[in-house]
């Protein structure tokens, strides 16, 4: 009988539980005083091999335990030395000549070498290695043909080791937004001797990652992993840039539920919160001094269709779907007016890129193309589900758009939710037929959102296949000479893209996040982007009660 | 004046007037029979909601909103403008199913199980006690969640499965009872009479071991609505716009502050058949508790 008690005590207490007091000091007064961070992350990580993982949580581990050849500045964006100290251009902007930081080295005190980059795009790119994000370095020679298996020779790939700290990088085009790719995990450098202490350099999830195991490069070095509970780091001694790092550690929390999360920044648990629940948001904004912080962020909202299964094969039902979600509506009621409309895959905006707006809310057009694929008034439509990670913001939406579909086409849409993990592996082996989905820009270029759906690619998941789309994409764009060129030939195959709809854009991502006015070196920026070298905590004269 | 004593003594044996007394005992428990009422009310109106309730379940009002109870919307709207009495009538619809199906599984299988493993005793009573720790071992969550995996989501599989592992507790009640009233002289009168055991288990042994199980059936029942909300929010139960008390409460737990109206009727509600049940629950065992009454 205790146990039932209890159980049945665990399943509405749990939450709040979660987010109760512990006695004495709170996490943020501790924090402040010892310099340790704590991070609301949202999820816990699908795993810390920067070739194997996708998600948003997952790169701000990976931002924090390793560093690319460049970086990103939080507040200008642009690219700053990271493992790279300086870098060259050949006059054909084709061959970038990178120039390693003389102190570079690893959390073991091994050496950073350009040996150590060469090896990992080999590992990044091999096809055994499976990772979704090989295309981001697609614009390295030879790099695709590699990683597609049309040619096996990693020697022909377009980087080499001048000397040991010395990489040569050779692009097949000049390609603007390369130096922005260098700051993303897939062309991350990985510790080869430890790896392959675990097992063959292209085994996924071995126990290399591990606590004890793991060797990074970044500011920071794994010291705890509490598989959903937290994920701890402290600061790297051995990093080049040691003396700029002010924090002695990070807690990562994986709070799935943004509203325990919401509770637990307020009981100063944490100084920073991924999300926050839209239902705070009136509230967060009335405040004075208040710790929201909302801001544009490069990402769309949308649902996958999976072109492969009916009725989702039929583009006049993806259209007809599309057309009768009133996005008006919905951005402004359940998203409390803080994100826009979207109407297409890239953000409206993207360094001045402008995408094609196809269609509106047209409940009249959806019903009669939903009676042309062969469902007049709805009958017929056979059992469809719509996927979406635990969330309750997903839920939400999801709701909304359930009913809308009910109310203008009079079809039965069933919802499900799955947690982070089985969701990230139902979207990458398609099977789902509607999936929820949010693409967040891994470099400012509309490039980035378009070349997911070439053929095959890692992150396509819907079926579109369009020879056309592919050749704009990968080979016409690259070569355009202006940027007005360039855009014209995006905005044709944007064109082609939203024809088809394989995708139902829903709204675009703003950026929101509690954050404890201790917290400085965090600026909102359009990538959401943090570099946590730079973050300080300064406590305040009155400690423990910044926020009411 | 000996022969209307022996009339009634042997009318008690025939099992009849064991039900007539105790109802005539649980009308005199005025709160007993508020719980029944209140019961019976829920059931009633869970019955008849699609004829009842003031709009479609399904029906969202963005414009609208959350809005705090009204003429229109007696305890207000959610934040996609539903009317939330509407809400919490059909999510009685699925909590009252779930609470009693599964319940009733569960005293099935444990009533059964418990009373055998309990009579029979030795070694058949070790093998089947052992079963039942094994399954106590196994977590729960994982037996559910593989039923859900392997049949697919379905909301009577969801009742069964619930019901198939609340049981176990039942069991050892059960067997507990059991063991303790077979020792009894009552039960050795019954034996030498010659009754077959499954009589002796079903009209001597069973009845008298009603107390503590209606007892714990009554907390069984509220325990069950929380867990099918817990099985929803994880999404192996209930999905949207379908619903139940347990996720109306869940969901409006998180915009307590902003919206408390969609924390407190459902609360209400759940609570009002949590006491219900407790109520009848006592008066039920006081009522058939034959011992308790006779001295």
């Amino acid at each position: 009988m205790p146990a039932f008690i209890s159980r049945l005590f665990i399943v509405f207490v749990a939450l709040s539980a979660l987010a109760a007091c512990s006695p004495g000091e709170s996490n943020v007064a501790q924090g402040n005083r010892d310099g340790i961070l704590h991070f609301g992350n949202g999820s816990e990580p699908q795993g810390l091999d920067p070739h194997v993982v996708t998600g948003v949580p997952e790169s701000k581990l990976i931002d924090a335990l390793y560093e690319g050849l460049t970086r990103k500045n939080p507040w200008t964006l642009e690219p700053e030395p990271g493992a790279a100290a300086r870098w060259e251009f050949s006059e054909d902007r084709r061959v970038i000549t990178f120039y390693l930081q003389p102190e570079g080295r690893w959390s073991n005190g091994d050496p950073v070498t350009a040996d150590d980059f060469v090896w990992s795009w080999r590992r990044a790119l091999d096809p055994a290695m499976g990772n979704q994000y090989a295309y981001m370095l697609y614009p390295v020679a030879n790099a695709e043909a590699y990683a597609t298996g049309q040619i096996t020779d990693p020697e022909a790939l377009g980087v080499r080791a001048l000397d040991d700290l010395t990489l040569e990088v050779t692009l097949t085009e000049p390609t603007p937004y390369f130096l922005q790719l260098m700051d993303h995990y897939s062309s991350f450098a990985v510790p080869r001797a430890t790896i392959e202490k675990y097992g063959k350099a292209t085994d996924r999830f071995t126990q290399w990652t591990r606590v004890g195991n793991i060797v990074t490069n970044g500011p920071f070095q794994l010291k705890e992993w509490k598989l959903n509970r937290r994920i701890v780091v402290e600061k790297n001694p051995h990093y080049w840039d040691a003396d700029t790092v002010k924090l002695n550690g990070v807690v990562f929390y994986p709070t799935e539920n943004i509203v325990s999360e919401e509770r637990m920044f307020r009981v100063n648990q944490l100084h920073y919160t991924a999300d926050v629940p839209l239902d705070k948001i009136p509230g967060y904004r009335a405040q004075v001094d208040s710790p929201f912080v909302e801001a544009p962020y490069l990402g769309t909202y949308f649902y996958l269709l999976n072109t492969k299964r009916a009725p989702m094969d039929d583009v006049r039902v993806r259209l007809a779907l599309s057309m009768a979600i009133d996005r008006e509506a919905l951005t402004e009621s359940v998203l409390y007016g803080s994100n826009d409309p979207a109407w297409s895959i890239t953000p409206p905006g993207t360094l001045g890129y402008q995408p094609p707006q196809l269609f509106s809310y047209d409940p009249g057009k959806a019903r009669q193309l939903l009676t042309e694929a062969g469902f007049p008034n709805g009958e017929g439509w056979p059992t469809v589900e719509l996927m979406y990670n635990t969330s309750e913001s997903h839920r939400k939406v999801a709701v909304a758009v359930q009913q809308m579909w009910k109310d203008v086409l009079n079809i039965t849409v069933t919802l499900s939710n799955q947690e982070w993990k089985v969701y990230l592996d139902s979207v990458s082996q398609m099977d789902f037929q509607i999936a929820r989905r949010g693409w967040i820009g891994d470099y400012v270029d509309p490039n980035n959102f378009l070349d997911m759906y070439i053929t095959d690619g890692g992150n396509n998941n819907t079926g579109f296949s369009d020879p056309v789309y592919d050749e704009l994409i990968l080979r016409e764009a690259p070569q355009a000479l202006t940027r007005e060129e360039r855009f014209a030939i995006f905005r044709e195959a944007e064109t082609r893209l939203m024809t088809q709809m394989p995708i139902l854009p829903v709204y675009t991502y703003a950026s929101k996040h509690l954050v404890h006015p201790s917290v400085h070196g965090l600026p909102p920026n359009l990538m959401d982007f943090i570099n946590l070298k730079y973050v300080t905590l300064e406590a305040e004269p009155l400690p423990g009660n910044g926020v009411q | 004046m000996n022969t209307v004593v022996v009339d009634s003594i042997s009318a008690a044996e025939q099992g009849t007037s064991l039900w007539t007394d105790a109802w005539a005992r649980l009308r005199k428990n005025r709160l007993a029979l508020f719980g029944l009422w209140v019961l019976v009310l829920f059931s009633v109106i869970a019955l008849l909601t699609p004829w009842l309730a003031p709009y479609a379940y399904d029906a969202q009002n963005l414009d609208l909103g959350p809005t705090p109870p009204s003429a229109a919307h007696w305890f207000g709207t959610d934040i996609f403008g539903r009317d939330l009495l509407t809400q919490i009538m059909y999510g009685g619809r699925i909590s009252l199913a779930v609470g009693f199906t599964a319940t009733a599984v569960a005293l099935l299988i444990g009533v059964t199980w418990g009373a055998i493993a309990g009579y029979v005793g030795g070694r058949v009573d070790a093998v089947m006690m052992r079963l039942v720790d094994i399954l106590y071992a196994l977590p729960f969550m994982i037996f559910i969640v593989l039923l859900m995996v392997v049949f697919g989501r379905n909301l009577l599989l969801l009742f069964l499965a619930i019901g198939a592992v609340e049981w176990l507790t039942m069991a050892r009640i059960m067997r507990g009872q059991v063991q303790s009233l077979r020792q009894q002289e009552f039960v050795e009168a019954a034996i030498s009479l010659g009754l077959s055991p499954t009589t002796i288990v079903r009209r001597h042994l069973v009845p008298n071991a009603l107390g503590p199980i209606i007892v714990y059936t009554t907390l069984t029942i509220p325990s069950v609505m929380l867990l099918e909300a817990f099985l929803s929010f994880l999404g192996l139960g209930v999905q949207p716009p379908q619903t139940s008390w347990g996720l109306l409460i869940s969901y409006g737990a998180e915009t307590m502050e902003e919206f408390p109206w969609l924390l407190i009727f459902p609360g209400a509600a759940l609570t009002l058949t949590l006491f219900a049940l407790n109520f009848l629950g006592d008066g039920l065992r006081d009522a058939l508790d034959v011992r308790g009454s006779g001295d």
